[in-house]
């Protein structure tokens, strides 16, 4: 009864490790069904998606919003997904988009880059050099993204609970500290816990349905009482007050919805 | 049979999950008071010891020489206990210079931002908000100080087998999962790693025995041959190899020596305009 993220770099053994950890915990193995569900719900093909969770965002994006626009999208299909809980996410940025989540247990894999660079050579059949390149392209688009969107570095340990590095140790090492740390009475979920996970799912529908155009709007929910932080103008709250009408009826759970204007949004905030 | 090394970001943390495992697995525990007997051996100061453990070099504290000569003392005794097998090393950097030894299972434990924050402004009397930035700046300190006495990244995931983060998962389970862990045959000695080891305690010995004189030379162990690499004038190699050589063959457990002089091209580019 828990949901496990794990982080990896590309051939980095991740997927292994999360489908032999699912099959043996009796979970569901989740990566790109998240991409192709917010593909589905909000009609953006799934490669813009894609994009968006992976490319490091380019000077142009920082203006037009589309990137925010994209993650809140997969945000919301990820929390739809994880909030039936039993579940292993294995896709891009799961440990920062289900950040608050109290019973997550946030894994990362590493392989030795020597070891990543075969893995690569052998699957897509080039060379070493040329291996070596877009490994090392990747890993840095995967920084930048980290970086510019929630000011961290993904490789820096302190956001995980276990590291494991895949040399000594083997994948089927890896599952067993996983699957013995899942096991723990913290990451087991409470009641409590399926409320938090409950209320984040709504506050992160309620921003997908709202972040086009109102990319700055800010949303917590607490029991089903959402609140939407904005330091939007009267006449543009005005139109937020219409949509946020609408979206009553459209979205289960909500109990209350009220909109603070002016007043600065917590850091739980979606 | 095997050796457990163990780094953390805060000494405390470290020490407290260190002492534990060696407890639960029968070893012997190696922390900071080897230093003492260090200090003694080499007659230096222990806080200075301690000081080279924690602080890179700066204008106002160590220079970059001392740093260096320290460490190696304090690498030579340390992996002198190591050899011993069976065996839970913390605070003492050992992450750092055990590389490429199969047996020795290094692991990382991240303490509780929140305990860690606490245990701050109890022991260091500052101000709760204060802390955070002190946190960063050692977190920054710690990178610094690896990178320049080892050419490594503390704070590198690739440098362990394993990190463990404290803030969901308990300290006991911590130790749980650690004696688990080396209790796999990957952490086994062999003949090989153990060779690996007695060929870096050897170099270490025969590096603080030419410290004094030779600074900046690098030392190899293979069996009995060291292979030693130093900077000198062209003029003065065959003076340098045989003082080394001499220095270095009184060492026990040594057989034979081989010295590479690389050219020391700033020395030879100051001198001619002299």
């Amino acid at each position: 009864m828990a949901i496990i993220t794990i982080s990896r770099g590309s051939y980095s053994k991740g997927k292994e490790v999360a489908e032999k950890v699912a099959a043996r915990l009796g979970y569901a193995c989740i990566s790109r069904e998240v991409l192709l569900d917010a593909s589905d719900r909000f009609d953006i093909p799934e490669v813009k998606l894609l994009r968006a969770i992976h490319d490091a965002p380019s000077i142009l994006d920082r203006f037009k919003h589309g990137r925010q626009i994209f993650i809140a999208y997969i945000r919301s299909a990820l929390t739809q997904r994880v909030k039936k809980d039993n579940v292993v996410y294995h896709g891009l940025a799961g440990h920062l988009l289900l950040k608050g989540v109290p019973h997550v247990l946030k894994v990362r894999v590493i392989v030795d880059l020597a070891d990543r660079i075969e893995a690569e050579m052998h699957r897509d059949g080039i060379g070493k050099e040329e291996a070596r390149t877009l490994l090392i392209k990747d890993d840095q688009e995967r920084r930048k993204w980290t970086q510019s969107l929630y000011g961290v570095d993904p490789w820096d340990s302190s956001l995980y609970d276990l590291v494991v590095h895949i040399s000594k140790l083997t994948i089927s090492d890896a599952v067993d500290f996983i699957c013995q740390s899942s096991s723990k009475e913290q990451f087991k979920t409470t009641k409590a816990y399926q409320q938090k996970m409950d209320d984040l799912a709504i506050a992160c529908q309620i921003k997908a349905a709202l972040v086009d155009p109102f990319f700055d709007v800010a949303v917590t929910s607490e029991y089903g009482n959402v609140l939407l932080y904005t330091r939007l103008s009267d006449r543009q709250i005005l139109k937020l007050k219409k949509r946020v009408e609408a979206l009553g009826m459209d979205i289960k759970g909500i109990n209350n919805l009220e909109i603070h204007a002016g007043v600065p949004s917590p850091p739980n905030a979606v | 049979m095997s050796i457990i090394i163990i780094s953390s970001d805060s000494y405390k943390t470290g020490r407290q999950i260190a002492e534990r495992v060696a407890k639960a697995m029968g070893y012997d525990y190696v922390d900071r008071e080897i230093l003492e007997t260090v200090a003694e051996k080499h007659s230096t100061p222990e806080a200075k010891l301690m000081r080279a453990l924690d602080e890179p070099p700066s204008f106002m504290g160590l220079s970059s020489r001392l740093r260096n000569q320290y460490l190696a003392y304090i690498q030579e005794a340390t992996l002198a206990q190591l050899l011993e097998d069976n065996v839970v090393c913390h605070g003492l950097a050992a992450h750092m210079y055990v590389l490429g030894v199969s047996h020795a299972l290094r692991v990382r434990v991240l303490s509780d931002p929140e305990d860690l924050a606490r245990q701050m402004t109890s022991e260091k009397n500052i101000a709760p908000e204060k802390v955070k930035k002190l946190i960063k700046k050692q977190e920054r300190q710690s990178k610094r100080w690896s990178t320049d006495a080892f050419h490594l990244n503390e704070t590198d995931p690739a440098n362990y087998d394993l990190i463990i983060g404290l803030s969901q998962i308990d300290p006991d389970e911590a130790v749980k999962t650690i004696t688990d862990t080396v209790g796999y045959r990957k952490f086994k000695p062999m003949t090989y790693s153990i060779k690996c080891l007695q060929d870096k305690e050897l170099a270490s010995r025969v590096r603080v025995a030419l410290l004094e004189r030779f600074p900046d030379a690098k030392v190899l162990a293979d069996g009995s041959t060291v292979v030693v690499e130093t900077r000198a004038l062209k003029r003065e190699k065959r003076k340098r190899i045989e003082a080394i050589k001499g220095l270095a063959g009184e060492i026990k457990g040594v057989g034979y020596v081989e010295v590479h002089v690389i050219n020391d091209i700033f020395r030879q580019a100051a001198e001619s305009y002299r």
